[in-house]
């Protein structure tokens, strides 16, 4: 179709063709028109407002539009804050590597070993049910499991594993990292699998066929067919954890700060410039986590 | 040979996996059916419904305040069906728009992803900040609906766009061409070959949004939206009628979840008909 429309073009200024194109794009606009303009306004124009209130003046009670960079030198030059910047990073980090070593077994199983087409929808299905269940009330439900008199220290008490009650499971760094890796490794298992489930058997047949390991296959052919998938999972799981709060909040007793809790308690407080830098130092680290990530794969070549 | 040893080893992982997914799930649901004078924590002193009779407003004595959930439930269920009627709307005409190629189509098709990909604390943040400085109040059924827009109009559309990705267009250009009108082809012809599409695009949006709670929280104004009523309980002692909750709002997505996969069944063995004609 693109050799026919190119022909064409170089003939007439007029063709039918590209009165067609333009008849096209005209109507491709006008379906677009009221999506982008609700992005803009709802979406854009809220962002760039961030950027801006970041540089307004913060007294003690409220803004005023007198432009500083007061909040600024505040922000980098407080230890909490920065701090916060660092904590956000470790968690993040740590938990996009709990969720590929975590989710990328079950990928591989469900992607790639089991080759029963109803029997691979239902695990996904499994893997995707407790999705239904409110967000919040996911969080929650760690309280009860890794609290002092929780499930586990219960569990490990009765098997006489230990005993006293292990301290360290809840409101601290590790639930926090425990209940991220369980509510975002979904998001890293379904891209893989379905990067896996697209490799032609035959392929990894031949292969065995002309005597490679499963090692070799691994390195060699399933690896590099399924990263694609790891980055598109990688992308899903940093914005979500990187603009994360609420698991904090909920789960590490006050001990864990990210930028999100930081931004919360700052609009609390009604310090609302403060808020916008902390906001604008989280839009950048994203947008930079986000530029690396698709410089590695072309998002929309892959859905 | 390996694949002997490796076949098992990552069937039971998956299944560890499985367990992990939905331990804390099962251990909330064992507990909300904690005896009136237990904690949110074993041991279970007795087993009792009295924590769904209290949140139900059905306990007479108490000395832990309700859940706040009577209207706030209202208001999310009524807040969930707008966004998802716009979300729907908005992402089968931008989809549709993208079946022609069109100069600018890949900073349009961004600037929709990015609705998903911004961080609900980050554009709550900036429209409370705009709804300030305009001196809008701000409201679960304003502020907070154009926002829950923004995150699940993009899903809308990319499973629309996945759904005309795989629709032959000559059907459409047949019915055009035997001279039936646009508007007729579409409600004939088009609509129900992306209806499946359109349902999903609907189970998307309601769920996001009736679950959305970080794009809720600065741009809700007075009136509590569900989530905001569940995260306020965080800060005091939580109890297990919280839990007891946990089951039953999970127990009202299950059924969402049935009505979906009913409507889809009923439509594609509908349609399933028809292919059979068709071969016949």
């Amino acid at each position: 179709m693109s050799a026919l429309s190119t022909d064409t073009h170089s003939a007439t200024t007029h063709s039918p063709a590209e009165l067609r194109e333009k008849k096209d794009r005209r109507r491709a606009i006008s379906l677009l028109t009221p999506g982008l303009l609700w992005m803009f306004f709802f979406m854009v124009l809220p962002m760039a407002m961030v950027i801006y209130v970041s540089f307004w003046t913060q007294t003690t009670f409220s803004v005023n539009s007198t432009l500083t960079t007061a909040s600024w030198k505040h922000f980098l030059s407080s230890a909490t804050y920065l701090s916060a910047i660092w904590t956000t990073l470790r968690i993040w980090l740590i938990v996009l590597i709990a969720t590929v070593v975590v989710g990328y077994p079950v990928a591989l199983f469900i992607g790639l070993f089991v080759r029963n087409k109803t029997l691979q929808t239902a695990l996904l299905v499994a893997c995707v049910i407790p999705f239904w269940t409110s967000f919040l009330i996911r969080v929650i439900a760690w309280r009860p499991m890794l609290g002092t008199e929780g499930a586990i220290n219960v569990i490990l008490m009765k098997l006489g594993i230990i005993s006293e009650p292990l301290t360290f499971l809840l409101f601290s760094e590790f639930s926090v990292l425990v209940g991220m890796t369980q509510i975002y490794c979904v998001f890293m298992v379904g891209p893989i699998t379905f990067m896996l489930g697209r490799i032609d058997i035959s392929v990894i047949e031949a292969a065995r066929d002309l005597g490679a390991s499963f090692g070799t296959i691994f390195r060699r052919i399933i690896l590099p067919l399924s990263l694609p998938g790891v980055i598109v999972g990688a992308i899903f799981v940093s914005v979500m954890v990187l603009g994360e709060f609420a698991t904090a909040a909920s789960l590490s007793g006050r001990k864990v700060n990210l930028l999100g809790n930081i931004i919360v308690s700052q609009v609390g407080s009604l310090k609302w410039a403060f808020a916008a830098v902390a906001g604008v130092v989280l839009t950048i680290i994203i947008t930079a986590v986000i530029a690396l990530a698709l410089r590695l794969v072309d998002l929309r070549k892959e859905m | 040979m390996e694949s002997r040893i490796l076949r098992p080893t990552l069937a039971i992982y998956t299944a560890c996996f499985l367990l992990f997914l939905y331990g804390p799930m099962i251990v909330l649901a064992i507990l909300s059916f904690q005896s009136i004078d237990g904690g949110p924590q074993f041991p279970i002193r007795d087993w009792s419904i009295y924590w769904y009779e209290h949140l139900l407003g059905l306990a007479e004595t108490s000395r832990v305040s309700q859940l706040p959930v009577g209207e706030s439930l209202i208001r999310s269920i009524v807040l969930a069906f707008m966004t998802t009627v716009v979300a729907t709307v908005l992402g089968v005409m931008s989809a549709e728009a993208f079946r022609t190629k069109f100069k600018g189509s890949g900073p349009a098709f961004y600037l929709i992803i990015l609705g998903m990909m911004v961080p609900g604390v980050l554009v709550g943040l900036g429209m409370a900040l705009l709804s300030n400085t305009l001196d809008l109040g701000r409201a679960w059924w304003g502020t907070s609906f154009v926002l829950h827009v923004v995150y699940t109009y993009p899903f809308a559309f990319l499973v629309m766009l996945a759904i005309f990705n795989r629709f032959d267009r000559t059907v459409e250009e047949a019915s055009l061409s035997l001279g039936v009108s646009p508007a007729q082809t579409f409600r004939r012809v088009t609509f129900p070959i992306i209806f499946p599409g359109v349902l999903s695009a609907m189970l998307f949006s309601f769920t996001l949004s009736y679950d959305e709670f970080a794009r809720t929280l600065f741009t809700a104004g007075r009136d509590l939206t569900l989530p905001l009523a569940i995260y306020g309980t965080f800060s005091v002692e939580i109890y297990p009628n919280l839990f007891a909750f946990g089951v039953l709002t999970t127990l009202f997505s299950f059924t969402l979840l049935v009505i979906y996969g009913l409507l889809m069944k009923r439509f594609t063995s509908k349609a399933s008909r028809y292919k059979g004609q068709e071969d016949a």
